[in-house]
């Protein structure tokens, strides 16, 4: 509140300035005085006063055509305009009220009420004042705010793109009650080509609901690429919106996972309205009810990543949705339901999930919808992943290295692993990693069992000598203190071949034995039969201490 | 690299799940994963879907599991393997003797 207050006087008549004029200087109010319209509007714009005393009849410009204008000039903050008037008849008053007066003051002036009328005036001038103040930031606040949601949806757009298309197996419906979604539907593939679809509910709408969808689509994307179990998902989501959420915020989440044959589906569930499994042939609908509590609220103890599995086939389409679905309203506050949706879902009019949309908004009639929608049909079918399909290129550089190992380093190392890593930066071989594992992993484990610590592989033929070959290999190769084994790797890339020579210090075997012998074997020859499948060639030297095989990059199975 | 075993609620499902590496540094493990179940079964699961490499061993240590279980378990299954893991096991002749998807 301004310490002065200061009052605009206007008046044709002199003596009614000078008495005003005194009168309001003895109370402590600044004073202006004008004494016609046009001077008290030029006035007005220099001296900004907070209060009006406004004569009606006047030169140039009289009080009802003043008024207005000032009205005006003072914009959204409120001017009290008082009438000075020896008017008693009631149109004359009515009009000044038409015009914009604020109250009168009439004439002869009485002291007290002239100070009573100008501090309750001031006092509403204040509070507009105030007001007007606040609207100012509010819009501030409320641009900046607008200007902030942008960017965030652009980032939340950027995170959730990430989705896998699979038009002929899934149709989707997605509803926000608001610009940000609570909801949240992601759909990826795992490296065995199973289908992954998690379709979460965030408590509330908007912004803050769907800030959690950031982390738990990462998290969730990062855990199909290592093909996890969905219970295993669950657990790794759970942890992190425990960390992440305040306690009265949680997330009703079903993940599901179906196998790339089409033909087995997982299913966590926690918090979620319950599922369907629809058969089109026959209309019969079986209800997956979630078994679980929702996501973000017990700790890792309390928290159960208990599957649902279940044995699907084509016919059937598994429908997903969040509670928004069956608590949509329509004008008499009436919920949609769910008999009103399983009765659709098994009705064969009804196969094709836009249908089902459109019945929803008829039933909602325009009501607004105050919870986000998200409703989803997946096919239990086959999985057609083009992803494989690739075209591959392979290096046109020549790669060779070698590595001996001496009897400490074999000790204290598992090589393979290693090179495989290492051959693996090759392109073209990353692709082929167990399968290279495994080649090297027998050579090299032939190489350090017969020809290094001379194990003998017949003890192996009982399920009791199996775990005492290797409990000998432990003994033996901690014995171990002189010989070698040498790993050379060779990449040609005319014949896009990798060649693994491995030789060992060893005393060699009988090379004409060990290849008859191959036939009959069961079990420990197994590794040299596959070996034999899996490489283009496997060749020893004669001595018996040095195995060549040839691995062909560009075949694919 | 681990080796976790769980069993269901009925006692009727055992999941043997392997991460990383199945080689031959699991053969003590893997062994009294189904030598400590107790009385017959209906389902061992073997769960290779954080497999990424297994060796020859491991192949033997899944032969010594069915023949010690003939009897008392109605079905192996080797389950979730990744495309390669897949391939070593059909060139093995695997699929006749497991269920394997």
């Amino acid at each position: 509140m301004k310490t002065h207050l200061k009052v605009l006087v206007v008046d044709d008549q002199e003596i009614n300035r000078k008495l005003l004029h005194h009168m309001l200087n003895h109370d402590g109010f600044d004073v202006v005085l004008a004494s016609d319209g046009l001077q008290a509007i030029e006035l007005y714009k220099t001296e900004q006063p907070d209060l009006v005393l406004l004569d009606v009849v006047m030169p140039n410009l009289d009080g009802y055509e003043t008024a207005p204008i000032l009205k005006e000039l003072a914009g959204e903050v409120y001017l009290p305009i008082i009438f000075i008037t020896a008017l008693e008849d009631q149109d004359s008053l009515s009009r000044c009220l038409d015009v914009g007066g604020d109250d009168f003051l009439s004439k002869p002036f009485d002291r007290v009420i002239l100070q009573a009328k100008i501090k309750a005036h001031s006092r509403i001038r204040d509070l507009s004042q105030k007001t007007f103040e606040q609207k100012k930031e509010l819009d501030f606040y409320r641009l900046k705010t607008e200007r902030e949601h942008q960017i965030v949806e652009h980032i939340f757009d950027r995170a959730l793109e990430g989705n896998y298309q699979v038009p002929h197996l899934l149709e989707y419906h997605l509803s926000p009650a608001s610009m940000f979604n609570g909801d949240l539907m992601l759909v990826a593939l795992g490296p065995t080509g199973n289908l992954y679809i998690m379709m979460g509910d965030f408590t509330g709408h908007g912004l803050a609901a769907a800030i959690g969808t950031l982390p738990v689509s990462r998290a969730f994307y990062s855990m199909v690429q290592k093909g996890l179990a969905v219970g295993d998902i669950a657990i790794e989501v759970n942890e992190i919106l425990l960390k992440l959420l305040p306690d009265d915020m949680f997330c009703a989440a079903s993940i599901i996972e179906l196998h790339n044959n089409g033909k087995s589906l997982s299913v966590w569930a926690g918090g979620t309205p319950d599922m369907y499994l629809v058969n089109d042939r026959n209309g019969q609908l079986m209800t997956i009810h979630s078994q679980h509590m929702a996501l973000g609220i017990l700790d890792n103890q309390e928290f159960d990543s208990d599957l649902l599995n279940f044995s699907v086939h084509k016919h059937q389409r598994l429908i997903m949705f969040t509670d928004g679905v069956v608590e949509i309203t329509d004008e008499n506050e009436q919920m949609f339901g769910y008999e009103r949706l399983t009765n659709l879902l098994t009705s064969p009019d009804y196969r094709e999930l836009p249908l089902i949309i459109e019945e929803l908004y008829d039933f909602s009639a325009g009501v607004e919808q105050d919870d986000d929608i998200s409703i989803l049909s997946l096919r239990c079918a086959e999985v057609n992943s083009s992803l494989e399909q690739v075209e591959n290129s392979y290096s046109n550089l020549p790669h060779h290295f070698n590595l001996v190992l001496n009897a400490n380093s074999i000790k204290t190392s598992d090589p393979v692993l290693e090179v495989i890593d290492m051959i693996t930066h090759i392109k073209g071989a990353e692709e082929h990693r167990s399968t290279l594992f495994l080649i090297l992993s027998e050579a090299y484990n032939n190489a350090l069992e017969h020809g290094l610590l001379d194990l003998s592989s017949s003890i192996k033929d009982s399920e009791d000598g199996f775990v005492d070959y290797y409990l000998q290999r432990d003994y033996k190769l901690n014995e171990l203190n002189s010989g070698s084994i040498t790993i050379d790797v060779k990449y040609i890339p005319q014949e896009t071949m990798l060649y693994l020579t491995i030789t060992d210090s060893g005393k060699g075997f009988d090379v004409t034995r060990k290849t008859s012998d191959l036939d009959n074997y069961e079990k420990h020859g197994r590794g040299f039969l596959i070996l034999n499948e899996l490489a283009a060639s496997v060749q020893y030297n004669d001595k018996g201490n040095q195995m060549k095989i040839g691995y062909q990059l560009n075949v694919s199975d | 690299m681990s080796l976790s075993t769980s069993t269901s609620a009925d006692g009727q499902i055992v999941t043997i799940e392997i991460k990383g590496k199945f080689d031959f540094n699991f053969v003590q493990d893997f062994r009294s994963a189904y030598s400590s179940i107790e009385g017959a079964i209906d389902v061992i699961v073997v769960d290779l879907r954080e497999t990424e490499y297994m060796d020859s061993s491991a192949l033997g240590m899944l032969l010594n599991m069915q023949k010690s279980m003939t009897g008392r378990v109605n079905k192996i299954k080797i389950a979730n393997c990744k495309p390669q893991i897949k391939k070593i096991l059909q060139i093995s002749r695997f699929d006749k003797k497991f269920d394997i998807d």
